[in-house]
This record gives structure tokens, C-alpha cells and sequence, in this order.
């Protein structure tokens, strides 16, 4: 009831027109980076970070929620008519509807995406609604021991989950680690890492090196290919922007199955959306009456993964907005944001910025209708936009990255760093390393640093504090069977 | 470049890592935790893995994308890459004395180069297009402190 009471101011102020138009853009400006191939909401909310010095908070983070919700419909769009997807949670929705697509019903392809991005993003902003002021109260339990063992296993979790390689995941953790204590040590006063650099005494800005990562070097990557030099082939939009009866009845099951893998598995750590989707995507061919439309274009196919996506979406927000836990590249920016207001993430969050996260939260529901509205009738605008030529869409992506560091801080300094990690993005893109680790280590690495030094000082010293705590030695056991299981298990497998 | 390459440029960010380790100032503060800790065993356990990447890329059990199909470099790769590298050059060295126009201009010309379009009017106008929108959008209405958009100070 106290949720729901909450939950009703949010709307009030998520409703001022001002707010409202906050919102509005966030959401078309998520849509066009979730259409457009080589820019994701990590990306775009990185680069807008430096408006928080202008912009009020709770309109700043009504539209980074309107860009991360917005990004996830909109990828869909790309992977239909393309078959390229703007973002990795969208590549399961390409298997099939592209296919749709190339046999005249991207229409319904579209329909099924957008209704059904819209069904999950409702029941996924419910569940967080609801849920969240339980995960609160249970957060309020954990002390500095329970917190850096729950941000070690958050680091391992996206080490070894994301990617296909638990070392090269780890590598790229270890290496976002080292990165997050170049500077001044807070407590100690003591500068680490910084070469004698007065630019490196404030530390490594996430910003510098996710734009780095994601732009830079993805661009890097792709003119070091010299294969996007032209447009790919963008389907037609045949075929009606509604559903039939069929359709519907096809569809509604995947939205609402793909919405329970979504929210519980993107609230995990490391959970992400790329499982959920792929996930549904099983469930569906196995529980679908026409198994053999698989790979040829089934609905539900594109119905349950695009749900499965926009839920997930809401789940990653959980651990972020309860516990001040990243658990994507994303949510590791917006993170950063609200250290850029000064705001204390973390359960402490709900009681001292409790109208912000309501009107946040609220903002949610309102971004989806928007969203909903925005999808289906400017389809035409969203094609037109994958039509821009390679060419200009990363020289703007580049231009538009480079001054959005630059102006953060009239930093050159910055902008050569910039470089730098767009080299590093570029290796590790080709190599098969995963961003995602890197940037969350980047943004943790202090914060653990700070937890466990409490742990330590609170316990005098004791090291074991953090086994003989219940809570926390369970974090740390998962943590450790997180690396340790998937080797063992294969190693089981081959002895067999 | 192989997977080799990259566990060799790993173990010398290592190196490195591990002698600004030695470097860090004692702290007068008495704590049980001092700045060195957590710099070792991070610096410590990038060398475990970076060596273990190493081994694992000696046994050529390490991944290049660029050996996938259709993922290798089309001819021309390192100039492109130079194009790209050049763009943030220029940007970098010019917009504190040419203002913020005209050397995201060239960046956007640059950047474009890399990605095969030819250097001409038609990139000129579009690159430069996108220089002054985005100036005068983040600049001049949202008040991003990006600089005068011209040398002269507009």
C-alpha cells in the first residue's frame, strides 16, 4: 500500500508537462540509438552525462529511463527490416523476424515487437514497483562485510557469465579493476597509478572510457574491416502494423512467458538480457504448435524474445536502484550519473531520494505508452534512418562522441584518453574480450575498495569476518562456484 | 596481430602495474587498510590471468574474429585505422585554438575517409553540418561548455 501511495506521487510529478518532455525525448532519442547499428544506451547516456550540471535530476533520469527503455524497442526495428541488430539483446528477434520480413509480413513482425515490448515493460515496471521495497528492506540488513562480497560476486557474475570465456572475462575485469583505482585514494590521500599526472588524480572517468569502448572502438573495428562501407539491404514494411486474430493468439502467450524470463533473470547479476531472450526463444519453438515455421519466420519467435528483452530491461534496474549494484554496462553509467548529482545509491536511496525514484519508476509506465505510440506509426521515420550511409553515421557517432568528453570537462587530455580506449575496444572487440566487465569493474573497483576497508575496520582487523558472516560467505561460495563450476563441470563431462 | 601479441602487451601492463605498486606512498595514517592493498592484489591477479591468457594463446586455443568468415580486414585496413586515429588527432590538437567547428569538421571528414567516402564538398557539408548542429545544440541551448564555435569566438 505504502508502494502503491508512492507510487501515485511519482506519476504526479512524472506527469508535469516538463518532466513529461523529458521523457518524450528520451524515449525518441532511445528508439534512434536502438535503431541505429554501432550506438547503445550505454553509449548515448555516457555522452549525455555531461548535461547533469544543467539539468535537474529527476528529468535527467526520466530520460536516460526513456533512452534505456526506448533502446530496447527500438532494436528491434533494425534486427526486423536489417537484420543487423542495434543491440546484442536483440539478435535473437532477427532470427526470425527478418525472415517475416523477407515474406511480406513485417508488419506483424513489427506489431508483435512493439505490443509485446509494451505488455513486458509493464509487467516488468509492476514487478519492480512492487518488489524493489522488499529487496530495500533486506538491503537495510547488509553491512559493509555483506555488501563487498555481494560486489564481488556482481563482478565475477558479469566476468563469467557474459562472453563465451571465463579468462578472457576476467581479464577484462581485472583490467576495469586497475583502471578504478588509478587516483587519489580517498581515504589515504595517497595518488595511485597516476605517472605524476595531475590529469589522473581524479581518476579515470567512466565516461572516457565507455565512449572509448563502445564508440570508438567500435568504429575502429568496423573501418578496420573495410565492410561497412555500404548500407545493408532494409526490407520493405509489407504487410499490416496490426495483428490478426492469429497473430494474437500466437503472440500473447510468448509476451507474457518471455516477461517471466525477463525480470527475475535481469535483476540478477550479470544477468542481462541476452539470456532471457535466447531462452524464450527455446521455450517457444519447443511449446509452438508450428514448430516448423522456426527458422522461417514464426511470430512467436520475434513475440517472446522482444518481451523477454524489454522485461529484462526493468530487472536490470532492480539491483541498481535498491542495492547502488551495476549489473550492465548500462546500469554501471547511470550509476555514475547519480554520483554526478552527488546521490547516495544503494537501499538509502528510497527514504532520502524517495520522490526521484517514484517519479522514475513512474516515468516507466508513461515512457511505454510513449514508446508504444512512438513505435508502430513513425516506422517510416525509424527505416529511414537505416538508410543513412555508413560513412556519415559513424563519422556523426565519432564527432558526437569526441565533443560529448570533451565538453564534460574542456579536457584534451580526455579526448586523447579517449583514443586510447577506443584502441583498447578495438583489440578487445576482436580478440573476444567482453566491455561489459571492464566498465563495471571500473565504476566498483573503488566502492569495494571503501566496503571492505570498512568490513576491516569495524572487525578490527579480522579477515575472516567476511566467512564468518552467513550472508556474506554465501555471496562469496556463489561467487566462487561461478568460476569454478562451468571448468569442473566440463572437465566431469570429458572424463566421462 | 594475434592473440600472442595481446598476452604480451598484457604482461608489460602488468609490469607496469606491479612497479606503480612500489611507488605508492606510505600513508602516515594509521589504518588497517592502507592504499597498497587492494592496488596489489588487483595488479596480482591481472598477471594470474594475463598469464594464464598467455598460455592458453601459446596452445592457439585463443580467439581472433578476424579469422571468422566473413570478418577478416578487406585490404587497406591500417590506413583506414590511421584515417580514424587522425580525426582524433586533429580534433584533440586544434579545438583549443581553432574553436569547436572547424576541427570536429575534419574529424567528421576524417572519420568518414576511414569508412570510404571520398574527401570532397559532399563530406565537407555534411560533417560540418553535424559539427554546428551539435554545437548549437549542446553549446548554445543546453550550455555544455564546448567552447566558441569559431576561432574568432562566436
Amino acid at each position: 500500500m505504502q508502494s502503491l501511495d508512492a507510487l501515485l506521487g511519482g506519476f504526479a510529478n512524472a506527469l508535469q508537462p516538463v518532466t513529461l518532455m523529458w521523457g518524450f525525448v528520451g524515449c525518441f532519442v532511445g528508439t534512434l540509438v536502438g535503431v541505429l547499428p554501432g550506438i547503445g544506451p550505454a553509449l548515448t547516456i555516457a555522452l549525455l552525462l555531461p548535461l547533469t550540471y544543467h539539468v535537474p535530476a529527476t528529468s535527467m533520469f526520466v530520460m536516460f529511463a526513456g533512452i534505456y527503455y526506448g533502446a530496447a524497442y527500438g532494436g528491434s526495428t533494425t534486427s526486423i527490416l536489417l537484420k543487423t541488430p542495434g543491440e546484442s539483446a536483440s539478435v535473437v528477434t532477427s532470427l526470425e523476424g527478418n525472415k517475416m520480413a523477407r515474406a511480406g509480413r513485417a508488419g506483424p513482425a513489427l506489431a508483435t515487437a512493439a505490443i509485446g515490448s509494451f505488455v513486458a515493460g509493464t509487467i516488468g515496471t509492476l514487478a519492480l514497483t512492487f518488489v524493489a521495497p522488499w529487496v530495500v528492506e533486506a538491503a537495510l540488513a547488509f553491512g559493509p562485510a555483506e555488501y563487498f562480497s555481494l560486489m564481488i560476486l556482481s563482478l565475477v557474475a558479469v566476468s563469467a557469465v557474459l562472453g563465451d570465456s571465463i579468462l578472457r572475462g576476467l581479464v577484462a575485469l581485472f583490467v576495469g579493476l586497475l583502471l578504478g583505482l588509478v587516483g587519489i585514494d580517498l581515504q589515504t590521500g595517497q595518488p595511485r597509478f597516476t605517472f605524476g599526472r595531475a590529469e589522473l588524480l581524479d581518476g579515470i572517468e567512466v565516461t572516457v572510457a565507455a565512449v572509448g569502448i563502445f564508440a570508438v572502438g567500435e568504429a575502429m573495428y568496423l573501418a578496420w574491416q573495410g565492410r561497412e562501407s555500404k548500407s545493408g539491404e532494409v526490407m520493405k514494411v509489407s504487410g499490416s502494423l496490426w495483428l490478426s486474430a492469429s497473430d494474437w493468439a500466437r503472440s500473447w502467450k510468448a509476451w507474457l512467458r518471455g516477461a517471466f524470463y525477463g525480470f527475475p533473470i535481469g535483476a540478477m547479476p550479470a544477468g542481462g538480457a541476452e539470456l532471457p531472450t535466447l531462452l524464450s526463444y527455446y521455450t517457444e519453438k519447443k511449446l509452438s504448435k508450428h514448430p516448423e515455421e522456426f527458422g522461417k519466420g514464426a511470430i512467436e519467435g520475434v513475440a517472446g524474445p522482444e518481451a523477454a528483452n524489454n522485461a529484462a530491461a526493468a530487472g536490470v534496474l532492480m539491483p541498481l536502484l535498491t542495492l547502488g549494484i551495476p549489473t550492465s554496462a548500462t546500469a554501471a553509467i547511470m550509476l555514475s550519473a547519480f554520483e554526478g548529482y552527488g546521490i547516495q545509491t544503494g537501499p538509502q536511496l528510497f527514504s532520502q531520494q524517495g520522490s526521484l525514484v517514484w517519479t522514475l519508476i513512474a516515468s516507466l509506465y508513461i515512457g511505454n505508452v510513449i514508446l508504444l505510440v512512438l513505435n508502430l506509426p513513425l516506422v517510416g521515420l525509424w527505416v529511414k534512418l537505416l538508410k543513412i550511409p555508413p560513412p556519415w553515421l559513424y563519422a556523426g557517432i565519432i564527432v558526437i562522441s569526441t565533443a560529448g568528453v570533451y565538453g564534460a570537462g574542456n579536457s584534451v587530455f580526455n579526448v586523447g584518453l579517449l583514443f586510447a580506449f577506443g584502441l583498447l575496444g578495438y583489440v578487445m572487440r576482436r580478440f573476444g574480450f567482453p566491455a561489459a566487465p571492464l566498465i563495471v569493474g571500473l565504476i566498483l573497483a573503488p566502492m569495494a575498495e571503501q566496503s571492505m576497508r570498512q568490513a576491516l575496520t569495524i572487525s578490527q582487523g579480522d579477515w575472516t569476518t567476511f566467512v564468518t558472516r552467513p550472508l556474506s560467505a554465501s555471496l562469496l561460495a556463489i561467487a566462487v562456484l561461478l568460476v569454478v563450476a562451468p571448468p569442473l563441470w566440463r572437465h566431469v563431462r570429458r572424463a566421462r | 596481430m594475434k592473440p600472442l601479441h595481446v598476452a604480451i602487451g598484457l604482461l608489460v601492463l602488468c609490469a607496469v602495474a606491479l612497479w606503480q605498486v612500489t611507488v605508492i606512498p606510505e600513508s602516515l595514517m594509521q589504518m588497517t587498510v592502507g592504499p597498497v592493498l587492494a592496488a596489489s592484489a588487483v595488479a596480482i591477479g591481472l598477471t594470474v590471468v594475463s598469464l594464464l591468457y598467455g598460455l592458453s594463446a601459446l596452445r592457439g586455443r585463443q580467439i581472433d574474429e578476424s579469422h571468422e568468415p566473413d570478418q577478416s580486414a578487406l585490404p587497406g585496413s591500417g590506413a583506414r585505422l590511421l584515417y580514424l586515429l587522425a580525426g582524433g588527432v586533429v580534433f584533440g590538437g586544434a579545438v583549443t585554438v581553432a574553436g569547436f567547428v572547424l576541427p570536429a569538421t575534419v574529424c567528421g571528414m576524417l572519420v568518414a575517409r576511414a569508412f570510404d567516402a571520398p574527401v570532397g564538398l559532399r563530406s565537407l557539408a555534411v560533417c560540418g553540418g553535424i559539427a554546428v548542429a551539435f554545437w548549437v545544440l549542446f553549446a548554445l541551448i543546453l550550455g555544455v561548455g564546448l567552447g566558441p564555435a569559431l576561432p574568432w569566438g562566436i
